[in-house]
């Protein structure tokens, strides 16, 4: 394979390392730390004022659609896997700006027609009542009332229900009973109560436009629940609601405890894992079956998961630290393709769900795991730039400054007789990419050590591999490394991964961007994640106490 | 929402005319529309298509040679040698590079908008930067708001693996920040389009009675939304929801077009990058029949998207296509295989024109009532270059173009060929979107 590197950057970069900050609007550093006494309810930064940038109207990802009418009405679909897809703010699914056109609103009804299809096959399993015995309307009416207020996260109104037993009524005339029932879960399943992340706030304290409203308990319940859990509220939280507990952080951090300590959990530490490094499409990822004829979709999906089971083991049974996602050599997977791709074999007695350890000088933690590796590589090669690119985006929420407007970014016309290092090396080698090349290369060339679909070698078309390398442009970590094992060592000591982390965490759970109004809440989150020695539980319990959870700000027209 | 509201609900080309007397302006094009007022009424309607394919060109071999008319067609061009009467090759046009987002990012939003992207911090581009969606109406939709209103479907986009919801894979904007999503699913299209076309008439009317029922219930709770909600943004996402929701209201209460129906796609893996030839052929051949039934009279068919990664496995090429379009110029086998991808899409192009001309109407065929633009995001992939973006017309267009033509521009703005689609499909506009220049529609091209 006779083939440059292709660059997904432009080449070059004049600006240098002075323009470097985080992508996101909100600073770090020492903010001032507001304390949490006193009034439960009230803000946490501030003079007892909330601050927090403003959260969009969103509507259900996908997922969030699958398992939400899996909890409301025990019916698995994969009814969303026809939508439009989602859409993405910065690394995380959330459908937060585009409003729908008419292809989606279509597509709904089609899902709604499917599920309601599927949930009244066994009408008795569906309905709380005998219609035999109470009658027909009265049970409907039972129904309406016991569901409605779980599909729309909110207890419904008489007029609510008046909507929709018109529906039932209306269908019932024309057909009869399962008709009926039938059309109003249609009807249910397509009301915007259903498709958004609906937040007016606490209507009992309404502020005034461009003020920071407080969430209603329910409205705090579908937050806590569609990010700690990817699905709507259960029981629990909704009894929690109407009680008024998520108005105190007591109340929330017990929830916040038991969620955690619940098996839907891992659903959306998979889905931020997976999400933030850009691996939850892997299953679709093209590689050259000539380069990589062992790499299949079925291996993709092994090393999706792989990716899901490590941070869901270091979350649930480790210690939740940072450090430990970015250094441990282990996995889960028992998959024999990718145990092979790893170089390891099952041991013996071994149990499933224990973790099995990885050659220490070859793996350590997320960024080394064949999901990363190959995600960030070519069909044919691996990519220098992309894992660089990788570690400056994801890792560190920088965005590499602009090229220079003059810069001839065209590469250098391959040669094979060299490695993709001494290759890249040339076009490095010219001073107007030399400056940018800096700050991607040295982190990127130190993931040389693993081909385009992450296995392990010691050498490239019979030529050995240079995985040194080097990183500057941080506060404190800069200097020289031998592999990615050593990288990520420094990597899990530099502040600017801590505060990314922190800052990528908080973006999956509102579904947006950081912004300059939410600067009390990062400093907070930073904080807090110091104080806890980087414990990935601490920095959630923070989140959804800070004031960007507890309150909303509606955005006013772009 | 007023970018979303039709532009002039009557706008057709009987009402421009008489506008234009009016307001005293004399366009190039008049006497072609004043051609086609004399025609007999029940004339076929002049539909509208664009078409996407990613990552620039190879010029030297796209770019016919010769003359206006004259010309040879270029090895990528080739297969379109058949319709060489029914094209306008547009070399020459420049495509503005104007405000936020990378070159693809921009080359994208910018390609039928004409419009700068929207300020945002969605999509990190590979300049350093971030940008949001879109920031004006693309000429598909514009078009369509003004010609749309007599068929169910004011347009249809039709997808080849465009996948993921982002500004490098949205060509198609009903207004500044709201990008329509194609249907990558030939199977969920023909559902869309044609899958009620089979049952029986009382069950027919039975489902959409309850349709109805859902409609209502649903434009309800909207209304009920739109008056709690305070907020400029989220009652534009509630008002987007309800006009698609009074479109689909009214698609159900119209009656069905008479058509005969296609055969159904079958059931295919739409996503699995060896299937992209078949998907291609599909959604062709919906396209195709939608507008034969007059089921819409604008389409548009994106073929994956900007940066697209596709790889051309059944050309016995292996490496993605924007990992291709980034190699040096000296490496022939790069433009050699760049050159055997946008033939491929060529021969696409063609299977659609094919389609089209198979159906016959009147005299001719609908190919003879269509206008068909072919664009790009980029000019060349390892430039991330703007001008020349390859531009192709094609069809009859119902005669409004005088066709069979290689046309070359110095650097003119690509918002002009804009303006031309515009007054083509009989709008009066003299100007397209936020980076136009103001000068009108192309030169010479009528």
């Amino acid at each position: 394979m006779a083939l440059v590197m292709a660059l997904l950057l432009a080449t070059g970069c004049y600006s240098g390392l002075e323009e470097f900050g985080p992508d996101g609007v909100g600073a770090d550093g020492e903010g001032d730390d507001a304390g949490e006494g006193g009034d439960d309810a009230a803000a946490l930064c501030g003079d007892g004022v909330a601050q927090t940038g403003p959260t969009k109207l969103r509507r259900l990802t996908r997922s969030q659609y699958e398992r939400t009418v899996r909890d409301l009405l025990g019916v698995t679909t994969d009814a969303a896997v026809g939508f439009a897809p989602d859409e993405r703010v910065g690394a995380f699914k959330s459908n937060a700006v585009a409003p729908v056109g008419d292809l989606q609103v279509e597509q709904y009804m089609d899902a709604a027609e499917t599920v309601a299809t599927a949930a009244t096959v066994d009408l008795a399993a569906l309905l709380p009542c005998d219609p035999a015995a109470i009658g027909e309307d009265a049970c409907a009416d039972e129904w309406v009332r016991q569901l409605a207020p779980r599909a729309y996260r909110r207890p419904v109104s008489e007029a609510d229900v008046s909507r929709l037993m018109d529906v039932y009524a209306t269908a019932k005339a024309d057909a009869d009973f399962d008709a009926g029932i039938r059309v109003t879960l249609q009807g249910i399943l397509q009301s915007p109560w259903f498709l958004y992340h609906v937040e007016l706030g606490d209507v009992t304290s309404p502020a005034d436009e461009g003020v920071p409203v407080a969430l209603s308990g329910h409205e705090m319940a579908s937050r806590l629940s569609y990010f700690l859990w990817d699905t709507m509220p259960d029981d629990s939280l909704f009894v929690a609601a109407e009680a008024g507990e998520l108005a105190t952080v007591e109340g929330i951090e017990t929830q916040v405890a038991r969620m955690l300590a619940d098996p839907k959990s891992q659903e959306a530490i998979a889905s931020f894992h997976t999400q933030w490094l850009g691996v939850d499409e892997l299953e679709s990822l093209e590689k050259s079956p000539t380069a990589y004829p062992d790499f299949d979709p079925a291996l993709a999906q092994a090393m999706k998961e792989d990716t899901a089971s490590f941070a869901n083991w270091v979350l649930a049974q480790g210690d939740g630290r940072l450090e430990t996602l970015l250094t441990s050599a282990f996995t889960l997977s028992e998959d024999p393709a990718l145990l092979a791709l790893y170089g390891v074999e099952l041991p013996a007695g071994h149990v499933s769900g224990e973790p099995i350890a990885l050659p220490g000088e070859q793996r350590a933690g997320l960024l080394t795991q064949p999901a990363l590796m190959a995600r960030h590589a070519h069909a044919d090669q691996t990519s220098p730039v992309h894992r660089g690119q990788l570690v400056r985006e994801k890792l560190m929420c920088q965005i590499l400054p602009a090229p220079p407007p003059e810069v001839d970014n065209v590469p250098p016309d391959p040669d094979p007789d060299a490695t993709t290092r001494e290759r890249f090396e040339q076009h490095s080698a010219d001073e107007s990419c030399r400056v940018c090349h800096e700050l991607i290369d040295g982190l990127g060339f130190g993931f040389e050590q693993y081909d385009g679909v992450g296995a392990f070698r010691d050498e490239e078309g019979g030529l050995p591999v240079d995985a040194s390398g080097w990183i500057v442009g941080t506060s404190a970590i800069n200097g020289d490394f031998d592999g990615a094992v050593e990288l990520a060592g420094m990597l899990a000591g530099s502040v600017e991964v801590r505060d990314c982390m922190a800052r990528q965490w908080f973006r999956y759970s509102l579904g947006r961007m950081d912004t300059a109004q939410d600067e009390c809440t990062m400093d907070r989150l930073a904080t807090a994640f110091e104080d806890s020695d980087h414990d990935v539980r601490s920095l959630i319990h923070e989140i959804v106490l800070s004031d960007a959870f507890r309150y909303r700000l509606a955005p006013e027209e772009q | 929402m007023s970018s979303r509201k039709r532009i002039n609900p009557s706008s057709s080309r009987r009402a421009f005319l008489g506008s234009l007397g009016a307001a005293g302006v004399l366009c190039p094009f008049i006497p072609l529309l004043e051609r086609e007022l004399e025609a007999a009424p029940g004339d076929f309607p002049l539909r509208l298509i664009v078409l996407f394919s990613a990552n620039g060109t190879i010029h030297e071999n796209w770019a016919p040679t010769g003359g206006e008319s004259d010309f040879t067609l270029s090895p990528i061009l080739s297969p379109l040698e058949a319709y060489r009467d029914q094209m306008i090759v547009l070399d020459g046009l420049e495509m503005s590079r104007a405000g936020v987002g990378d070159g693809h990012q921009k080359g994208m939003g910018h390609l039928w908008t004409g419009s700068t992207l929207l300020e945002g911090t969605e999509f990190e581009g590979g300049d350093g930067g971030t940008a949001g969606w879109g920031g004006g109406i693309s000429v598909d939709q514009h078009v369509a708001n003004a010609v749309g209103d007599d068929t169910p479907y004011r347009s249809l986009e039709f997808g080849v693996q465009t996948k993921g919801a982002t500004v490098w894979s949205r060509m198609s904007y009903a207004g500044p920040n709201q990008p329509l999503a194609p249907e990558d699913s030939p199977d969920a299209m023909f559902d869309r389009l044609f899958a009620d076309f089979d049952v029986d008439a009382s069950e027919l009317d039975r489902l959409k009675a309850q349709r109805q029922s859902v409609i209502d219930l649903v434009k309800g709770d909207l209304d009920s939304l739109m008056v709690q909600h305070g907020s400029a943004d989220d009652k534009l996402k509630i008002e987007a929801h309800l006009e698609s929701i009074r479109a689909i209201e009214q698609r159900n209460q119209a009656e069905a077009p008479t058509c005969e129906i296609p055969g159904a796609p079958g059931g295919i893996d739409h996503d699995a990058n060896d299937n992209y030839p078949l998907v291609s052929q599909l959604q062709s051949d919906l396209l195709s029949m939608s507008l034969t039934c007059d089921m819409t009279r604008v389409a548009s068919l994106q073929w994956s998207r900007s940066v697209s990664n596709t790889r051309f496995s059944w050309l016995g090429i292996e490496e993605g296509h924007h990992d291709l379009s980034h190699l040096g110029d000296g490496d022939q086998s790069m433009i050699d295989k760049l050159t055997q991808i946008n033939t491929w899409y060529s021969e696409q192009v063609r299977y659609l024109l094919d389609a089209l001309a198979a159906l016959p109407e009147g005299d001719g065929s609908v190919l003879d009532n269509t206008l068909v633009v072919w664009g790009n995001e980029l000019s060349r992939g390892n430039s991330h270059g703007n001008r020349p973006i390859p531009f192709v017309l094609l069809g009859g267009g119902g005669g409004q173009l005088e066709m069979g033509r290689y046309l070359q521009y110095d650097n003119v703005e690509h918002n002009r060929l804009l303006v031309s689609i515009c007054n083509a499909m009989g709008l009066a506009d003299q100007s397209f979107g936020s980076t136009d220049p103001g000068s009108g529609g192309l030169p010479g091209l009528t």
